[in-house]
């Protein structure tokens, strides 16, 4: 028997396995994989001329995957491509999700969403956890410890007091010339920016920027946005490999779990092995559940049979704002806007105290004619703005925290599928004041240009089964115990009490690991 | 080749030679023929007619387009542009056509001017194109 089943190998399975390595532990996944060959070789960025190669298999694919946006217009410009479209393989088939209101996303890819992420990892602050039955003070040498073993590069700058203390902070990644201008121009203006409730920074990614422990130091060569595991971005198979190699836990993919059951003194995973379609018990002494938050769900709710309950849901409703430099219009391009986000900005409205956060990015990551028919000229017209105005644009991608309402939740049906409901709040405040606030430092922007993706497009997923510290039925403990069971734990998002406009991965790894050391103790 | 492969093999190379102002190449026109056969783009029997007609009789595909898209009064002739810019964009040969590699701030701005004032052209003759052949 084993001690502990952990099911999924996202970034809560993974730190939850860490946690407990050594143990009788073992990970059962779906586990869809990347291509074996991830990419043509070449020196220089993508958008080297004299080197540059014919890309079509990559960027397009041999079954034109990259072109499912053309008739799906929800895709994930990110996820449709070849080489990253394993990511969200087969979900609808095998963990189906209809959203009302709502577009879900999920992963069954081994590493999970975070195969596509944009890196981002921030602290929560005192603030944030204010509605967790957990203080910062328990969570922080968890934090130190994630950081550690991924490696955060940003700066000690005026986010600081938002995102925590790092204490082996690596340099940040370079800025591109547009970025660095925004920043020129916080810097000369900061009081007022301040005054206006804006801060702008260093984004804080889980970029290696130096080489360490065997993984390089990143490079933009503009592919991030199309290939997934280049070693200097953090993803967790990184982490469960280096469990597997070293015999600290087992791994078993192909699996799709389905269900538990508590048998009071062990528990049953339920697993269809997706080869031979068969129905496989795996007993252990204790569960982890790291499905992501929609798969934890189901699993949960199918365990009970319950296709009444209503569970509450979280997401961060967000919008993109495009913003133009004109100094820039007609730059040529530039090869450091690497597609990862290239600053933050927090926005604190000085009425409410609402905190919005957003990412600032660069728009060499997108083809063009991901964009063409998005712009309302003759197509030819909009191939044209796009050429000159991409080097003077930058995107902010702004998050709002995740409203609690009854009207938002998620219930499992009797076919098998989830369904959420989801009613988007309204956003356009934060966006107007960043215009407002940004017109100082020379970047322009019209609300009408704010584009207002449906809910479910964050991919930040949460509070499902949150903790309290008084749990009810479909709560969670403060060391992540499902309430009526001694020996099933929920370590991903779906434990979240509530979901503040923040990046949620680096938490769900320190906290994933705070409940799995809390459990080794009795497991051990 | 089907008559539908060759009615497609027609397509991009219309579209091409109007967009690009060159002959495609061999591989282009292979790739826009499979994509079209693989993908599921809205189609029915009126707006594949249409489509027909604007290769057939040369009219300006992209003029007709924009007034479509405006109105959205029909998306096929959009997707099949679409198609064609994603194929040609990640071809080395057409890097120029999409990403500025030498700065010109004036270049561009004239660019983005003229690209703007073509654009209400190309509306007012692909509104009176539609309306002429009677594309809907």
């Amino acid at each position: 028997m084993f001690d502990a089943i952990i099911v999924g190998s996202g970034p809560a399975g993974v730190f939850a396995a860490r946690a407990l390595r050594g143990l009788h532990v073992v990970v059962v996944d779906v586990g869809f994989k990347p291509p074996d060959s991830l990419a043509p070789s070449m020196e220089g960025s993508a958008w080297d001329s004299p080197l540059k190669t014919d890309l079509h298999d990559f960027l397009i694919g041999p079954n034109f995957e990259g072109l499912r946006n053309i008739w799906e217009p929800d895709v994930n410009l990110k996820l449709k491509s070849p080489l990253m479209s394993f990511v969200v393989k087969d979900w609808e088939r095998l963990a189906p999700v209809q959203g009302h209101g709502f577009c879900p996303m999920v992963s069954l890819a081994k590493g999970g969403l975070a195969n596509a992420w944009g890196a981002g990892v921030y602290r929560f602050s005192s603030e944030d956890l204010a509605e967790f039955p957990v203080a910062l003070a328990e969570l922080q040498p968890f934090y130190d410890q994630v950081s550690d073993h991924i490696g955060v590069s940003g700066a000690e700058d005026d986010l600081a007091v938002e995102f925590g203390l790092e204490s082996h902070l690596l340099p940040p990644v370079r800025l591109s010339r547009l970025s660095s201008a925004l920043l020129a121009a916080y810097e000369r203006r900061r009081d007022k920016m301040r005054r206006a409730g804006v801060k702008v920074g260093f984004a804080r990614l889980a970029v290696l920027t130096e080489p360490r422990g065997g993984r390089g130091a990143y490079s933009s060569d503009n592919l991030d946005f199309y290939r997934p595991h280049n070693p200097a971005i953090y993803h967790p198979s990184i982490t469960l490999d280096e469990l597997i190699d070293k015999g600290e836990v087992q791994y078993e993919p192909g699996r799709l779990v389905l269900c538990y059951e508590d048998r009071g003194s062990h528990v049953e995973v339920v697993a269809r092995n997706l080869r031979s379609g068969l129905l496989e018990r795996l007993p252990a002494r204790s569960v982890f559940i790291a499905a992501g938050t929609l798969n934890t769900t189901r699993i949960v709710l199918e365990s009970h049979g319950d296709y009444e309950s209503r569970l509450p849901i979280l997401d961060n409703p967000m919008s993109c704002v495009p913003f133009f430099h004109p100094s820039d219009i007609g730059g040529s391009l530039d090869g450091c806007n690497s597609s990862l986000a290239q600053l933050n900005v927090v926005y604190r409205d000085n009425d409410s105290g609402q905190r919005c956060q957003g990412s600032v990015f660069g728009t060499t990551g997108p083809l063009r004619s991901d964009v063409l028919f998005r712009l309302p000229f003759a197509v030819s017209s909009n191939r044209t703005l796009a050429k000159h105005l991409a080097p003077a644009m930058a995107l902010v991608m702004l998050f709002y925290p995740a409203p609690t309402s009854s009207e938002n939740h998620v219930r499992l049906n009797t076919q098998g599928a989830l369904e959420i409901h989801y009613q988007a709040p309204r956003r356009g405040h934060a966006e107007r004041s960043l215009i407002r606030a940004f017109r100082k430092l020379g970047f322009f922007s019209a609300s009408w240009m704010c584009q207002y993706p449906p809910m479910g497009s964050s991919l930040h997923y949460a509070g499902t089964l949150p903790m309290r510290q008084v749990p009810g039925r479909y709560q969670t403990d403060r060391m992540g115990r499902l309430f009526g069971s001694s020996r099933v734990y929920v370590v991903d998002g779906a434990c979240f009490s509530t979901l503040p406009a923040k990046n949620l991965t680096m938490t769900i790894m320190a906290n994933a690991m705070r409940i799995a050391t809390g459990a080794r103790s009795q497991l051990s | 080749m089907c008559d539908r492969e060759t009615l497609l093999t027609e397509e991009a190379v219309y579209m091409h030679k109007l967009f690009f102002g060159a002959t495609a190449p061999v591989e282009v026109v292979r790739q826009y023929v499979a994509a079209n056969l693989r993908c599921p783009l809205a189609a029915d029997g009126s707006e594949s007619g249409a489509i027909h007609k604007i290769v057939t009789r040369e009219l300006d595909a992209e003029a007709i387009e924009f007034v479509l898209r405006c109105r959205r009064q029909s998306r096929t002739l959009t997707q099949k542009v679409h198609i064609l810019f994603y194929l040609v964009e990640v071809r080395t040969h057409y890097s120029s056509w999409f990403v500025s590699t030498a700065p010109g701030r004036w270049r561009a701005l004239a660019a983005v001017a003229w690209a703007l004032l073509r654009s209400s052209w190309k509306y007012a003759k692909g509104s009176y194109l539609v309306w002429r052949h009677r594309l809907v």
